[in-house]
């Protein structure tokens, strides 16, 4: 009838051999000559750039700001902090991060939104006296008062911009001013340059144009603007602090030992710290939980905790964020995962060892256990997905359509869920739920907001073993993957080896707001093994990216 | 009627351009057929979908939808039940189905056997479904735009209804749109995103029809507009600019054209005046601001599934209601001709329970995701809910006068679904909510000689004949990507 063939199936499930990203066997970290700089001009061009000969960069669009790129925009140029864009501009597409350029689309919708946003912030900053002061900069003399409009535009669009204006953009809106003029009131100017500016597509755009490199076609070196901005967006994912953007004039960008200097610096500032956890929210699938706010903001708060000690505070070996001895709970979150009370409302660091718990490290966290959830319970196929995509950067395909997958595994006689997904892992199915099915029965002993259970769900005469395996792994006590509990998935995730490639390859994908390709994978081999050797820690990654020399390159994209 | 012509010609000296005349009707001809100067009475075109199938998950009864009797006077079934008021302008069409590829190639104006969103290129375009979940080619609201959006200064309105995909760990990808305009030079259709703020929509609509009320009044909303227009001269400058760069690739080129492209746009649009005021057109209330985005839909701190609160659930029943208030105004006022309403995506994630009482989302509803609340009459509530709202819209329409006669009559509606019920050639299941055998669609209006009020079984045809019946009521021709031939007996 109309079941695709059997044969066809099995074809299909060639592509369940988890491919990793990134190969083994690349060339060392800091080698490369860094390029030289070009001189901080607005445009960023200035005549034609070099690069190192062996290095390759994958091609890349022009990035919108997200959502929260744009309110944290906001937030630093002008002081706006009620986060419009969330609620009015269309939903970004978060697989996993949420600055993907290829999933952006102009529209109708977003032109009319962002028209509408500008009016409103730019109506906000100018109702409250002290921030319009600190907007303008100087008191004007009149409404026709050209210096003082000058050295505001000059002076605000130069931070919106994250350059300096050209001449003709000045001129552009001082050409505004006939407003100020006719309406007798200097500040209806700076609304029409505010509104303007706020719309601008060097505003709304990470504009990259940069200068050709020789003998290179469609290769550009960025523009030191244009490299402080690319900085600023992946370590604080938002716009740069006028000091960075002195640095990035001062041309103390272009060089991989400047780019070191101002990244440890960023990394201490707040935003740095605020864009390793959003990092993590975003990789991991907490950053929005399918849970009520109020549980969903402790679970978040917990995991948040965590990242912030092992990368922050301890400065700890990165993959210990995998077997991380203890939690932080308040309270009510303690109450509901059925652990002891610390005592505070506000939280504490609590040992799992001392609370009689098997839970170590943040795959414990109800945060993380709560993707994939599915007929109103956990869904081992879903967290097994989740494992192989997003820690082990292998790619686990669709189910081939001749698979319902919008209902549970049939009923069985036991009413066990581990015998009905039995069904999966026989015949042509197995090769992809081997993979992924083993892996979420590991994690079986831990609902969908991560609370422990012996049972099945309304099955108490279902006891979870909580055994797992990563198929076709040799790692492990075992020595064939074989794990039980979030824990014993932890250690057997740092023991495989893969973690530390995947975790550069995710950052990757954020720091460049796209996914890799083949032009990228000696560039990742590369910081994979500087972040090994250098003792993994995080935020010495994130230095490493952003120094790394092809950092500071394009490569257009030409459809 | 005087005073208003005035007051209309003294805002013309306000720099804006004169276009979207409404219909006064001092402006008709003795038959109220066509205005005094001869231009015919405009058209109007609304596609409004529903991201659903007919029956559910194996239940017998394919739907409650497709009544009885052929001809007139046809009976109404509880999917239809909320239709009452308005049964004489509306006809149902069954019989319908769009081909699979059935583990061959996609046939021609058919869809590949995996189910979600690949109707949409069929249904909305007539084109076969392509390898990703896009339309192979252009929309008919889009076409029918081009065709005959005349100087109006809305193309087409755009909505969604459902504000969010609601499900945290994914992504609609194309789920959320059911509008595609033509690519550029043959290339790939380009995606509509819809405006899904009524707030924002009102904004768009409306913010310029409060007439000024003093000559200071008047002065300060030119100066408003003036200064508006010049902001959006000097972004789309830029903008123009910026794309003719010829360090940026070929892509980025294109997106910052068509961002170019989006501000003409806007600027047309509110460089329009507004239309006089006339006994049916005028500014409706104001609705306030949007109802809270609900968040993705999930579950509480028990692990109990929280279909009971507004996760996964943005009052969207208020918001329809606003939409089809807007698009009745805006299509009185002659803002607009045609209008794409999408009311639920495909395979809706949108939480049923305030709205039927059941505990699942749209799409599981289907899937008997409710123990209790299940089978083909439990989507058969919920197919009813998109048809109050689409009733509502064909009420108003139906009681406005124009001309000599109603704005219905010069209007052709369509409600779609995402499928119907039968074999699911994916998986070989029958009485499958994972079909598109035994569609059903309904056409309304009146526009072009389309005949309502009728139940014509159209065995054998595809949705999009039903699609080009309302097209050519509107004066294009009988044809939509793969597919030809309106339906006659929709037409006396």
């Amino acid at each position: 009838m109309t079941t695709v063939p059997a044969a066809i199936v099995c074809a299909l499930l060639g592509a369940c051999q988890g491919q990793v990203s990134g190969g083994p066997g690349a060339a060392s970290t800091g080698t490369s000559p860094g390029a030289a700089g070009t001189g901080g001009t607005a445009t960023g061009q200035a005549g034609a750039a070099v690069a190192p000969k062996e290095l390759t960069v994958g091609a890349t669009g022009l990035h919108r700001l997200s959502r929260i790129e744009y309110d944290n925009t906001l937030r630093d140029l002008l002081g706006d902090t009620t986060r419009p864009g969330f609620a009015k501009l269309p939903e970004d597409v978060n697989d996993p991060f949420d600055n993907d350029y290829s999933t952006q689309l102009v529209s109708g919708a977003l032109v009319a939104d962002v028209e509408a946003l500008a009016t409103d912030v730019s109506a906000r900053a100018l109702a409250d006296p002290a921030r319009k002061a600190a907007l303008v900069g100087c008191t004007p003399t009149g409404p026709a008062d050209m210096a003082c409009m000058t050295s505001f535009v000059k002076a605000f669009g130069r931070r919106a911009f994250r350059r300096p204006l050209t001449d003709d953009e000045v001129a552009g809106y001082l050409g505004l001013q006939s407003f100020a003029v006719e309406a007798g009131d200097f500040y209806a100017g700076v609304d029409l340059v505010v509104r303007a500016v706020l719309q601008d597509p060097s505003f709304l755009y990470r504009v990259e144009i940069g200068a050709p490199v020789a003998g290179r076609p469609g290769l550009f070196q960025l523009g030191d603007y244009e490299i402080g901005t690319r900085l600023s967006y992946f370590l604080w994912g938002t716009m740069p602090s006028d000091e960075l953007l002195d640095m990035a004039g001062a041309g103390m960008l272009a060089t991989p030992a400047g780019r070191r200097a101002a990244a440890t610096k960023m990394l201490a500032d707040p935003r740095g710290a605020d864009r390793v956890r959003a990092f993590h929210g975003f990789w991991l699938g907490y950053h929005q939980l399918p849970v009520d706010a109020a549980l969903g903001d402790e679970l978040r708060a917990e995991s948040d905790a965590l990242v912030t000690r092992v990368v922050f505070e301890k400065k700890a070996d990165y993959l210990e964020l995998f077997r991380w001895p203890e939690t932080f709970l308040t309270d009510s979150l303690a109450m509901h995962y059925g652990l002891p009370a610390p005592g505070s409302t506000t939280g504490a660091w609590v040992s799992y060892q001392a609370a009689g718990s098997p839970r170590r490290g943040i795959l414990s966290h109800g945060a993380v256990l709560a993707t994939g959830a599915k007929f109103d319970d956990t869904s081992p196929t879903l967290r097994g997905v989740f494992v192989r995509n997003r820690l082990l950067c292998q790619t686990i395909p669709p189910p081939p359509p001749n698979v319902m997958v919008d209902q549970p595994p049939a009923a069985t006689a036991t009413g066990c869920k581990v015998d009905r997904y039995a069904a999966h892992r026989a015949g042509a199915c197995s090769g992809c739920h081997n993979l992924t099915d083993l892996i979420g029965f590991g994690l079986e002993n831990y609902d969908r907001t991560g609370v422990y259970r012996a049972t099945d769900k309304d099955a108490p005469q279902c006891p979870i073993s909580g055994d797992g395996q990563v198929f076709g792994s040799t790692a492990g006590p075992t020595g064939d993957g074989k794990f039980n509990g979030p824990a014993g998935l932890g250690e057997m995730l740092i023991d495989g080896g893969d973690l530390e490639s995947c975790v550069v390859t995710q950052l990757f994908r954020m720091a460049y707001g796209r996914r890799e390709t083949a032009d990228d994978a000696a560039g990742i081999s590369a910081l994979t093994s500087g972040f090994k050797a250098g003792g993994r820690a995080f935020d010495a990654l994130m230095v490493d990216v952003a120094s790394d020399p092809a950092f500071i390159y394009r490569r257009w994209e030409q459809p | 009627m005087a005073l208003r012509i005035t007051r209309r010609s003294a805002l013309r000296g306000l720099g804006g351009v004169a276009i979207g005349l409404p219909a006064l009707e001092i402006m008709f001809d003795r038959h109220g057929e066509a205005y005094a100067q001869g231009q015919l009475i405009p058209k109007r075109y609304i596609v409004a979908f529903g991201g659903q199938s007919l029956g559910g998950d194996g239940d017998p009864l394919h739907n409650d939808y497709v009544p009885n009797t052929t001809g007139p006077n046809y009976d109404l079934k509880s999917a239809l039940a909320p239709l009452a008021d308005v049964q004489s302008e509306v006809s149902v069409v069954s019989g319908l189905s769009i081909p699979t590829a059935n583990g061959g190639a996609v046939p021609t104006a058919g869809r590949r056997d995996d189910f979600h969103v690949s109707s949409l290129s069929p249904l909305l375009a007539g084109v076969r479904s392509p390898a990703d979940t896009s339309a192979a080619g252009p929309t008919s609201d889009q076409i029918v735009a081009a065709a005959i959006a005349g100087s109006t200064p809305f193309k087409s309105l755009v909505y969604r209804v459902q504000v969010d995909w609601y499900l945290g760990v994914s992504a609609p990808y194309g789920r959320d749109m059911i509008s595609y305009k033509a690519g550029a030079s043959g290339g790939k259709p380009i995606p509509i995103v819809p405006t899904v703020s009524p707030q924002d929509a009102y904004t768009a609509l409306f913010s310029n029809f409060t007439p000024p009320a003093s000559a200071a009044d008047q002065k300060r909303a030119d100066f408003l507009l003036r200064a508006r227009k010049s902001v959006l001269d000097l972004v789309g400058g830029k903008l123009q600019k910026l794309a003719a760069n010829p360090q940026l690739g070929k892509a980025d080129q294109m997106r910052l054209q068509q961002h170019g492209d989006e501000i003409r746009t806007l600027e047309n649009q509110i460089s329009a005046l507004p239309p006089a005021m006339t006994a049916t057109c005028g500014q409706p209330a104001d609705p306030g601001p949007d109802s809270p985005p609900g968040g993705p839909q999930g579950v509480d701190a028990g692990g109990t599934s929280t279909y009971g609160t507004n996760l996964g659930y943005s009052d969207e029943e208020a918001r329809a209601r606003i939409f089809c208030d807007l698009i009745h105004m805006a299509l009185t006022c002659d803002l607009t001709r045609v209008v794409s309403l999408q009311l639920t995506m495909f395979q809706s994630h949108m939480n049923v329970y305030a709205l039927c009482g059941a505990h699942c989302d749209l799409h599981e509803l289907g899937h008997n995701g409710d123990p209790v609340i299940r089978g083909t009459l439990a989507v058969s509530k919920m197919i009813a809910w998109h048809m109050k709202h689409f009733g509502y819209l064909i009420g108003k329409l139906r009681d406005t006068p124009e001309g000599g006669g109603k704005l219905i009559d010069n209007v052709a509606a369509l409600m779609l679904h995402e499928g119907g019920h039968g074999l699911d050639t994916a998986t070989g299941k029958t009485n499958s909510t994972h079909s598109t055998e035994n569609m059903a669609c309904l056409i309304a209006g009146r526009a072009g000689g389309l005949k309502p009020g009728q139940h014509v079984a159209a065995t054998g045809m595809y949705p999009a004949n039903v699609v080009i019946s309302a097209m050519k009521a509107v004066g294009l021709p009988e044809t939509l990507g793969e597919v030809s031939g309106a339906i006659p007996a929709l037409f006396s």
